[in-house]
């Protein structure tokens, strides 16, 4: 088996509570990430879902070591990079870059579109003279389907789709293994959406690297991932490969989400699960099984025993008492 | 049976005079009593300002309606004076928005907030005020009103407060509900209960509704009917079985396959070349005209009109009608 681009083992973010330091006492925080080990494969898509406040962004981060983990391991194409020192880990930057989801806060507003996609290359000692710089900047754009002369206008001049654009040609510039992308597409317009999805695509085929999608859109999601892994208050509570996340999901949380997404379609007599409530707050994580709150199928066991992610016959992972597949989707 | 409102077209302009930049082109939208519509756009193309110059929210200046009529239950809405439109606004027509935080005032109890709406728009006493919010707050759905009303915005979660919206604009019974992107800023689940909720209030309630989304999902959720804009215009305007089933403007055709769906088993998406024209760019001609793949000379130089393609069923595409009618003609002639 070839070895994984990203690797992380039961990683986990608690962020405290400012007032805990303050008085002294660790009235405990909130555990943002809990224990979650996944890996991406070269030149995959695996995509992190989930609702607000589930951890997904965090873990995100996390990964990139833009915040740190307060637990548990990352290893990034073989090394150890968890504990490595900030400027150790800078050698490891530019293997996994970052695309956000605000086009508009990830740029800056001073600083021309060449300074902008350079400012990686110089970054890292890969730029050469000035003129090869504007080279590589001009061959960037024109991959990411911009032209190479709009190199010298300040970001205001262009509109969310264009912006994204630029921000993936930064992204991609120092030929990173790894990319983690939050939310690339959730602020652009429909039609726009799908210029970049594509974009994204055609370029993880000519440069093979992985991605880590993170998004809420389940349909981007089936589209863009090859494995998809739904986070809940912190934990992944099912991981697996896309035909048998949206085929047959094992999780009544995975179940709920699919039916819940609204289809640009007419309705087929798909039965829709309404979950009740509200996620609870990550303060006041439930005993047990953490979904259980708002599972229509939670029994005793789930609020006495937290049941683990096991791993099913075909690989694919799951953690509840009663997994079971749920063949909603018939295509 | 007349239509509950009627917009005619509809032109409304941002700017100062001779320097003014239109951003409503004739628009056409009917919604019939109990019925609900969706209105999709992407944005910039004009949804939230025809419904906020349906209450006559639009800020003026820089905005203007410089024509059209807009009839709610007979009355032109435009010329009534804006003395009379606080007795429209939630009591026959009320509104919702996207973002339920901003829409609260966050240092006042649900309760009170409920009341005032109440208050300022029927004479009931406190004890009957009371009765009625417990009353809708059990309608949309919130567990233990009682505690409640008694607690602050920031107590609630964004799919609660969004009810809480919700319940006060059906505090009058209005026969319109006008939803500006309800569900935009809520989490999937949430927002499967949100649009469970409107479906329900619907039957219930019997008013009718006019959803704002550029989610062509959740319009098909609740809505009877489509309307979509682009840049401005009414671009297609149908019932939302044949809108899925056979769209007949190249812009609902586009954005249909450039979303990916759940089903979905293509490589790849469909893409819209370019991105929406600047407001004020498009001097004549269709709006849709530099990124349409159907394109002709005449969609250069004039803007389609609205054609009937069924009853149920319009489209401005000067390629698509002129198809229909050349298979309809050749339907009479063999």
């Amino acid at each position: 088996m070839t070895q994984p681009v990203l690797r992380a083992e039961n990683l986990g973010k608690m962020f405290a509570d400012r007032s805990s330091l303050f008085l002294g006492r660790s009235s405990g925080g909130v555990q943002a990430v809990d224990n979650v080990s996944l890996e991406v494969r070269p030149g995959e898509t695996l995509a992190v879902v989930g609702e607000s406040g589930c951890g997904k962004s965090t873990l995100g981060r996390l990964l990139l070591r833009l915040i740190e983990p307060s637990a548990g391991k990352i290893f990034l194409e073989g090394t150890e990079v968890s504990s490595l020192s900030r400027s150790e880990f800078r050698h490891f930057r530019k293997r996994a870059q970052m695309v956000f989801q605000d086009p508009y806060g990830s740029l800056s507003p001073r600083r021309t579109i060449a300074q902008i996609i350079a400012e990686p290359l110089e970054v890292f000692g890969m730029a050469g003279s000035r003129q090869q710089t504007r080279e590589r900047v001009a061959e960037l754009l024109t991959q990411v389907g911009l032209s190479p002369s709009i190199m010298d206008r300040l970001p205001r001049q262009f509109s969310g789709g264009q912006r994204q654009r630029i921000c993936i040609a930064r992204a991609i510039s120092v030929n990173p293994s790894f990319v983690v992308a939050d939310e690339p597409v959730s602020a652009l317009d429909v039609s726009v959406q799908a210029q970049v999805i594509n974009l994204m695509q055609d370029l993880q085929k000519e440069k093979g690297f992985s991605f880590l999608f993170i998004a809420h859109d389940l349909a981007v999601v089936r589209h863009m991932a090859h494995r998809v892994a739904v986070m809940y208050l912190g934990q992944i509570v099912e991981i697996g490969d896309k035909s048998t996340i949206y085929g047959a999901p094992h999780h009544p949380y995975t179940e709920a989400l699919l039916s819940a997404a609204p289809e640009a379609k007419l309705k087929k007599d798909r039965k829709r699960i309404v979950l009740q409530g509200d996620v609870p707050s990550p303060r006041k994580v439930p005993s047990g099984c953490r979904f259980r709150t708002r599972c229509p199928i939670a029994a005793d066991i789930c609020t006495q025993h937290e049941p683990p992610l096991q791993t099913l016959p075909d690989g694919h992972q799951v953690a509840c008492h009663f997994a079971k597949p749920f063949p909603i989707m018939q295509n | 049976m007349t239509n509950l409102l009627e917009i005619n077209d509809l032109c409304v302009e941002f700017g100062p005079a001779g320097h003014a930049i239109k951003v409503l082109h004739n628009v056409n939208l009917s919604i019939a009593h109990g019925e609900a519509v969706g209105l999709v756009g992407e944005s910039g193309s004009g949804k939230s300002i025809t419904s906020l110059s349906v209450l006559r929210l639009l800020s003026e200046p820089p905005g203007r309606i410089t024509s059209g009529k807009i009839v709610f239950e007979g009355r032109n809405l435009l010329d009534l004076p804006r003395s009379d439109m606080p007795a429209i606004r939630g009591r026959e027509i009320a509104m919702i928005f996207q973002e339920p935080m901003s829409s609260l005032n966050p240092v006042m109890t649900i309760g009170a907030q409920l009341s005032e709406a109440i208050m300022l728009h029927s004479e009931q006493n406190e004890s009957q005020r009371k009765k009625r919010i417990l009353e809708l707050l059990k309608l949309v759905g919130i567990p233990e009103p009682e505690a409640r009303l008694k607690q602050y915005p920031h107590e609630f979660s964004g799919g609660m407060r969004q009810r809480v919206m919700i319940a006060m604009s059906l505090a009058c019974d209005p026969k319109l509900l006008i939803a500006d992107e309800p569900t935009t800023a809520l989490d999937v689940t949430i927002q499967a209960q949100v649009l469970d909720l409107l479906r329900q209030l619907r039957e219930r309630v019997g008013m009718a509704v006019l959803l704002i989304s550029h989610d062509l999902g959740v319009v098909a959720d609740v809505c009877d009917r489509v309307v979509v804009m682009y840049a401005g215009h009414v671009v297609e305007d149908a019932d939302i079985a044949s809108l899925f089933d056979n769209p007949k403007h190249p812009y609902t055709r586009g954005l249909l396959s450039a979303v990916p769906s759940l089903s979905d088993t293509r490589e790849r998406l469909y893409q819209i070349p370019g991105s929406v024209p600047a407001p004020g760019s498009v001097k004549r001609g269709c709006p849709f005209y530099d990124r349409c793949d159907l394109r002709k000379d005449i969609c250069n130089n004039e803007m389609p009109p609205l054609h009937a393609h069924s009853s149920t069923h319009k489209a401005a595409c000067w390629v698509t009608s002129s198809d229909a009618e050349a298979v309809s003609q050749s339907g009479v002639t063999t």
